[in-house]
């Protein structure tokens, strides 16, 4: 199993945070005024009808974007005003899933997951292929490393694309609808994956979707070891926040308890 | 009159917010340009990356070049022999042929060949990039798009749009020799000596330098085109276009200048 990440930083320590955020993309603000803390270890639900601005918030999450106004921090160094040079090196301690995989097309299964290892250079051929290894394992798919990403099916890349990410044991994960397009059982078997990491490894991370059951299932689930399954168990919400997102805006920010109790219209209306 | 809050700037006029973008978008093909040249120097850098590039462009746009440069020649000697015929002058058909190729149609040719197939090849590559993500996730994953992906390319075109010059100049008095012997029954070592003999320093700088301008101009407008992509698989097909049509026209114009340029210097 890959290593657990987030060492560096004190448990309970935020290592996200966002200060009234605002980005416009030509017509009206894509995120107006949002902002939103995460500790470590703790995994933030952003959920949101399509064109909320989920997917938005984590490429500023991770300097892909800038916003117009307000501040972005990640790990106490402030993201919306470093330079793109300086960035490289803070996202080699972030993972990230994008919503349609991304997997690089012309690199096999096994270049794609080596694909950070190979720039970093540090590690032998044999050492990086362990890793891989190691890192397809944790997420079921060993047989798969000589393939192609065209050979797979859209949850098998969801699942590389995860192996990707945690290649050099990130401290921050970052998931843009990793059940999208997906039928209900390979969405669990994500959802699963995600539990493991959060669970076994502690990893901090932000998971964009518009499925309320995912976010639930995170609130409401965690790791077995003995079962290698994801078990109801009241500690998972302990470790998962939800922020609502509408038109830009954020709504709603809290525990999954506090979300069925909340009386704003929109949310009765999105938890409906 | 239209209520307009005091001290809010006026609306953009559509020639206003027209100019506003071309605007945008030269600074964003300089600042692309200037990156890739400066990332020459910089580590790490992608030699793999580099000579895969040079093996795509330089082997890959062979057989066209050739065949560009070979016709060309021929049909040179073909249209000028009659002229030349007529004023005695036959014997300077490979002068002829040799200068207008090594100065003008051997570079410009082979770059409008070198620009059709690979500042398309270019553009929609980095397009396909960026519209499936993958750009981003390569930026996520630690690593400068256009160190690894831009740079290589321009290293490589500027190189092998070089060499791909120095063949299609060969294969076009080739060419010419081919028709002054088989059409025309010319003498073929006249034919050598003539064409060689006008070659001197000044026009073999001028066809020299020209392919390096060249290069450049291909891999920066396929990669700038594809960089900016936007759109899925109509915006990658658009970029491609785009791409394509301000090569070769910056390849012509420029050809113009350069031309003037190196005449000032060099001489004629």
């Amino acid at each position: 199993m890959p290593s657990a990440g987030g060492a560096a930083t004190p448990p309970g320590d935020i290592v996200v945070r966002l200060e009234h955020v605002v980005l416009s993309f030509g017509g009206g603000p894509v995120l107006d005024d949002v902002s939103l803390q995460v500790r470590r270890g703790e995994t933030k639900v952003l959920l949101g009808e399509s064109g909320a601005g989920k997917s938005v918030l984590m490429k500023l999450v991770l300097g892909l974007l800038r916003p117009d106004r307000g501040r972005v921090w990640v790990f106490d160094q402030e993201v919306s005003a470093m330079k793109e040079q300086a960035l490289y090196d803070l996202r080699r301690k972030i993972g990230m899933t994008f919503q349609e995989s991304a997997l690089f097309d012309s690199l096999s299964v096994r270049d794609n997951v080596a694909y950070r290892l190979e720039e970093d250079g540090v590690l032998t051929p044999e050492a990086m292929d362990e890793r891989v290894r190691t890192c397809l394992s944790f997420v079921n798919l060993d047989a798969v490393m000589d393939k192609m990403p065209a050979e797979l099916s859209g949850g098998m890349r969801h699942r590389v694309s995860i192996a990707r990410a945690l290649a050099t044991s990130p401290e921050i994960m970052l998931y843009d609808s990793p059940t999208g397009g997906l039928d209900p059982e390979t969405a669990t078997t994500i959802m699963d994956l995600i539990i493991k990491l959060r669970d076994c490894n502690h990893v901090t991370a932000l998971l964009a979707t518009h499925r309320l059951q995912d976010g639930y299932l995170l609130a409401t689930h965690a790791w077995d070891d003995a079962t290698q399954t994801a078990r109801w168990a009241a500690e998972g919400a302990r470790h998962t926040s939800f922020l609502l997102l509408r038109q830009g805006r954020a709504i709603f920010d809290g525990s999954a308890a506090e979300l069925r109790r909340d009386a704003d219209p929109y949310v009765r209306e999105f938890l409906s | 009159m239209a209520d307009r809050t005091l001290g809010a700037p006026p609306p953009d006029s559509a020639l206003s917010q027209a100019l506003k973008q071309w605007l945008f978008s030269f600074q964003e093909f300089w600042l692309l340009t200037a990156q890739a040249f400066r990332n020459i120097a910089a580590t790490p850098f992608y030699a793999a990356d580099t000579f895969l590039q040079m093996d795509s462009i330089g082997v890959g746009s062979l057989p066209i070049v050739v065949l560009t440069g070979f016709f060309t020649g021929a049909v040179m000697a073909l249209q000028l022999s009659a002229t030349l015929t007529e004023y005695g002058q036959i014997d300077r058909l490979g002068q002829l042929v040799s200068l207008s190729l090594v100065l003008e149609l051997g570079p410009v040719l082979s770059a409008l060949m070198i620009g059709a197939r690979n500042a398309s090849g270019m553009a929609s590559e980095l397009g396909s990039m960026v519209v499936t993500e993958q750009i981003d996730a390569m930026r996520a994953l630690g690593t400068d798009p256009v160190k690894k992906l831009v740079t290589p390319r321009l290293i490589a075109t500027i190189v092998m749009t070089f060499f791909l010059t120095l063949i299609a100049d060969m294969c076009g008095i080739v060419g010419g020799w081919v028709y002054a012997v088989m059409g025309i029954h010319m003498n073929g070592a006249l034919y050598w000596f003539s064409a060689f003999r006008i070659l001197d320093a000044s026009s073999m700088i001028q066809g020299l330098i020209k392919p390096l301008i060249f290069g450049g101009i291909i891999a920066t407008v396929g990669c700038y085109y594809g960089m900016k992509a936007r759109g899925g698989t109509q915006g990658v097909g658009r970029a491609t276009t785009q791409a394509v049509v301000l090569a070769s026209l910056l390849i012509i114009i420029s050809d113009f200048l350069l031309s003037r340029l190196l005449v000032g210097i060099l001489g004629t």
